[in-house]
């Protein structure tokens, strides 16, 4: 297992989901479209972290570096709260509009 | 020890006034203003009586810089000598008798506290004039006298004769006052200043040959300026012909009148005309001279034939200052101001005296309305009499609803039976007697020294006003105090006054005699001051030796030759000066034989009846006529000066009506129609046009734009990933 098979999954699951934020009808469908790009950046992290070696001359001869795990584990917090806070938004548009079909959420239609 | 004197005299009256302007602010007033005026009265009359024997007469002025204007300073200051003493004297004094009494007479008035503040100004103008040593500070008192006898007798404004009465005594001085202000500033044209004495004073700079040459131009400068600022007295002091004021100004309260006519507003042209009297030349002196003998005998003619009680009293004052103003012209300079303190007292109490009648019949007016179905016959017939003379004469005025009062006001009577004897000139016990016999002695000495017609004449006629005077005064005591009563039911309700009302009328009967104006003939203490343009030419520059040059010194517009006075006085040289010992002797037996007639004819006339006064009045009736009528002066201001005025005001308002508006108008309407019209069009087609266009066309641009704005955030979001996917091709190809 290489790096670019991690590269060539997690483009896969951007793509995907881009794909659904960008086409689906459902709010809650484009939540799981943000979380699938959020996990494919997680993924390219984590798989940099793994497979690329710092040089010697900043981080020491042998040294394990752990920051894209990091990184990762922080990305992971960010979508649970940013699931809540996306889920409290749409709550407010049912209330509002009766609907979370993003194509009847236009206002600011020009 | 002065000054602080001075201070406090101006000082008290002022003071009382301003408490009652600043209780004013507040809108309220004084709880006793009376007692504080009259207070504050007492207190400068306590300061005056002080100063006399205080004051040395030889007077300096107590100045201090005022306005300083490039090299000219005007200061104010106080000047002080036994003449501004006497006056300090007689104003306080009686303007404090005047206040006792008005607590009587003005009692439950609605404006009461008002009065006593207004007394308190007035009073305080005349003293600010009396001791100004400038003729800048005189003319601020001036006006300050003018302004206060407006609100005084204005001050029961709500009768309209009261409000036409104030507005005509404050214009028809303000005749006066504009020449005296001309005459102020010739005087300052010439001297650069408006000091009196001191070593810079007009007084001082006449008698400096360096600055005051005394040649023909500067003599007749000096006269004009004498006889226009003798102008502003004219106003004041109530002169023919600017005496029209002094009676309607009986419209104002009686003790107001009483003030007027003793010792405030006439007062003042009086003692201006003698502050002036070392500036004044012949010529100026014999046009007041003039002026003062005509008024002597035209008022006297006038309060013949008057019924009112008051208006006999004004014309009387007009007569008497008449006779002051006689004697200043004719040289007597202590005869007038004598004239005028024995005046100012015996005038004040024949009017307290007669507010004291009016008051006595006032309570019975207002209980004659209530019983008016009773007593309306009896009011019938006095108004048929009254208005057969077409005159308006209020009943409680009226000495034909009078008579026989002596019984019901013994001290009223006791007391103007004492005025009247004094005014009219009854020998040696009443102190009127000697001050008009001196003005007498004075004029008749002044014709005998200058042998000049002019005096002669004057005398004549004064002698003969004298004995008017005697007539008329004794004419309103028969008529008011003896007799019959003519309206009993008045009499009825008649009673004397209070004892606040009396006992002023007491105190002014006891200064009516001449042991307290004895100061008058005390030479050492009063000396008048040197006329230089009028004697000094005759003893020096004319005499029959020098006929050149400045014989014609004597400028004189009725043609006095002082060429001819001057030989005379060559003459009998020795007695020519204090020379009125004849003089005297024969004024004075004159004088006693015309008031006897006088009062003889008076008694003969009103008291025993023997002559009937209408048959005589019938006999001559254009001259009563002309008397009654007041020799036309009303009617010719009103028939000539008033219309004159109105019609040309009506003149300029037509002129103004039709030619200045017309020009407005007919600039504004060709502007409307051509400028405006004009411009109104441009703006809105040129300049609405274009930023109406350009509107429209951004409107439209906009509709159009808007419409990416989808509003849907999908399509957001693809413009997004689209312009990023822009951007990293755009990378990749660089």
């Amino acid at each position: 297992m290489s790096l670019q098979h991690y590269l060539v999954i997690s483009s896969i699951l951007f793509t995907l989901g881009i794909f659904a934020v960008l086409t689906r009808k459902n709010a809650i469908s484009i939540l799981m479209g943000i979380e699938l790009i959020l996990n494919s950046c997680n993924l390219n992290f984590v798989a940099f972290s793994r497979f690329v070696k710092p040089s010697e001359n900043i981080v020491g001869a042998g040294a394990y570096v752990l920051d894209g795990q990091i990184i990762a584990i922080f990305g992971i917090v960010l979508a649970a709260a940013e699931a809540a806070v996306f889920l409290a938004i749409i709550l407010a548009i049912y209330r509002e509009f009766g609907s979370i079909r993003p194509d009847e959420v236009d206002t600011l239609k020009g | 020890m002065v000054v602080p004197l001075i201070s406090i005299i101006l000082l008290a009256p002022l003071a009382a006034f301003a408490i009652f302007a600043l209780f004013g602010l507040a809108k309220r007033s004084f709880p006793r203003q009376d007692i504080l005026s009259t207070a504050a009265m007492l207190v400068a009359l306590g300061c005056s009586l002080y100063l006399l024997t205080e004051v040395v007469p030889k007077p300096d002025p107590y100045t201090v810089e005022w306005i300083s204007l490039g090299s000219v300073t005007f200061s104010m200051g106080f000047y002080l000598d036994s003449v501004t003493v006497i006056m300090l004297i007689v104003v306080t004094l009686v303007s404090s008798l005047v206040h006792i009494f008005s607590i009587g007479y003005m009692h439950g008035d609605p404006r009461y506290p008002r009065f006593f503040a207004f007394l308190s100004l007035f009073s305080f103008s005349m003293l600010f004039l009396v001791v100004s040593d400038n003729l800048l500070g005189i003319y601020i008192g001036w006006e300050l006298v003018g302004l206060c006898s407006y609100l005084l007798i204005g001050f029961w404004f709500e009768k309209d004769s009261a409000a036409n009465a104030c507005k005509k005594a404050f214009l028809t001085t303000r005749v006066g006052d504009v020449g005296m202000f001309i005459g102020m500033m010739m005087l300052f044209k010439k001297f650069e200043t408006l000091s009196l004495h001191g070593t810079n004073g007009i007084f001082t700079l006449i008698a400096d040959p360096a600055k005051f040459t005394g040649d023909t131009s500067d003599i007749v400068w000096l006269s004009g300026a004498g006889v226009l600022i003798f102008c502003g007295a004219v106003g004041k002091s109530a002169q023919v012909p600017l005496h029209t004021w002094l009676p309607d100004a009986m419209e104002g309260p009686t003790p107001v009148s009483a003030l007027i006519h003793a010792a405030t507003m006439v007062a003042a042209g009086v003692y201006l005309t003698a502050r002036m009297f070392p500036i004044l030349t012949p010529s100026s002196s014999l046009v007041i001279a003039y002026v003062g003998g005509i008024t002597a005998i035209v008022a006297a003619t006038i309060a013949i034939v008057r019924f009112d009680i008051k208006r006999v009293l004004a014309y009387s004052t007009v007569s008497q200052l008449g006779f002051m103003m006689l004697a200043l012209g004719a040289g007597s300079y202590v005869a007038g101001l004598f004239h005028l303190t024995t005046h100012a007292f015996f005038k004040a109490l024949l009017f307290l005296g007669s507010g004291s009648v009016i008051h006595a019949f006032h309570a019975m007016h207002a209980h004659h309305d209530e019983e008016h179905a009773e007593g309306n016959q009896h009011e019938h017939d006095d108004h048929g009499l009254v208005h057969e003379h077409g005159s308006e004469i209020p009943p409680d005025q009226d000495m034909r609803n009078m008579g026989g009062l002596r019984r019901k006001m013994p001290w009223t009577f006791g007391t103007m039976l004492i005025a009247t004897l004094s005014i009219s000139g009854v020998p040696f016990i009443f102190s009127g007697f000697w001050s008009k016999d001196k003005i007498l002695a004075g004029v008749l000495g002044r014709a005998m020294e200058w042998n000049s017609v002019h005096h002669y004449i004057l005398f004549a006629v004064a002698l003969v006003a004298a004995g008017i005077t005697a007539f008329y005064m004794f004419r309103l005591i028969f008529m008011t105090f003896f007799g019959e009563p003519r309206n009993q039911e008045m009499h009825n309700m008649a009673h004397e006054s209070p004892w606040v009302m009396t006992v002023p009328l007491v105190i002014l009967a006891i200064l009516s005699f001449p042991v307290v104006n004895t100061i008058w003939f005390n030479k050492d203490y009063i000396k008048p001051p040197d006329q230089h343009h009028v004697q000094a030419p005759q003893h020096a520059d004319i005499s029959p030796n020098n006929k050149t040059g400045k014989v014609d010194f004597g400028f004189s517009i009725f043609g006095i030759s002082e060429a001819h006075a001057a030989e005379d006085e060559s003459e009998n040289a020795d007695d020519a000066h204090h020379g009125h010992g004849p003089a005297h002797t024969i004024a004075m037996v004159l004088s006693i034989i015309v008031a006897g007639l006088g009062i003889l004819l008076s008694w003969l006339f009103y008291h025993k009846r023997r002559f009937s006064a209408e048959s005589v009045a019938t006999t001559f009736r254009p001259v009563y006529t002309l008397f009654w009528n007041k020799y036309y002066f009303d009617e010719f201001y009103n028939g000539v000066l008033v219309a004159l005025t109105v019609w040309k005001s009506r003149l300029f308002a037509k002129f103004d009506l039709s030619i200045i508006d017309g020009i407005v108008n007919g600039v504004a309407t060709v502007t409307r129609a051509v400028f405006a019209a004009f411009i109104g069009f441009f703006d809105n087609r040129v300049i609405d046009g274009i930023v109406n266009r350009v509107a429209k066309v951004i409107w439209s641009v906009g509709g159009r734009i808007r419409r990416i704005q989808t509003g849907a955030i999908q399509t957001y979001l693809f413009v997004v990933l689209g312009g990023i996917v822009l951007i990293i091709l755009i990378f990749r190809v660089l």
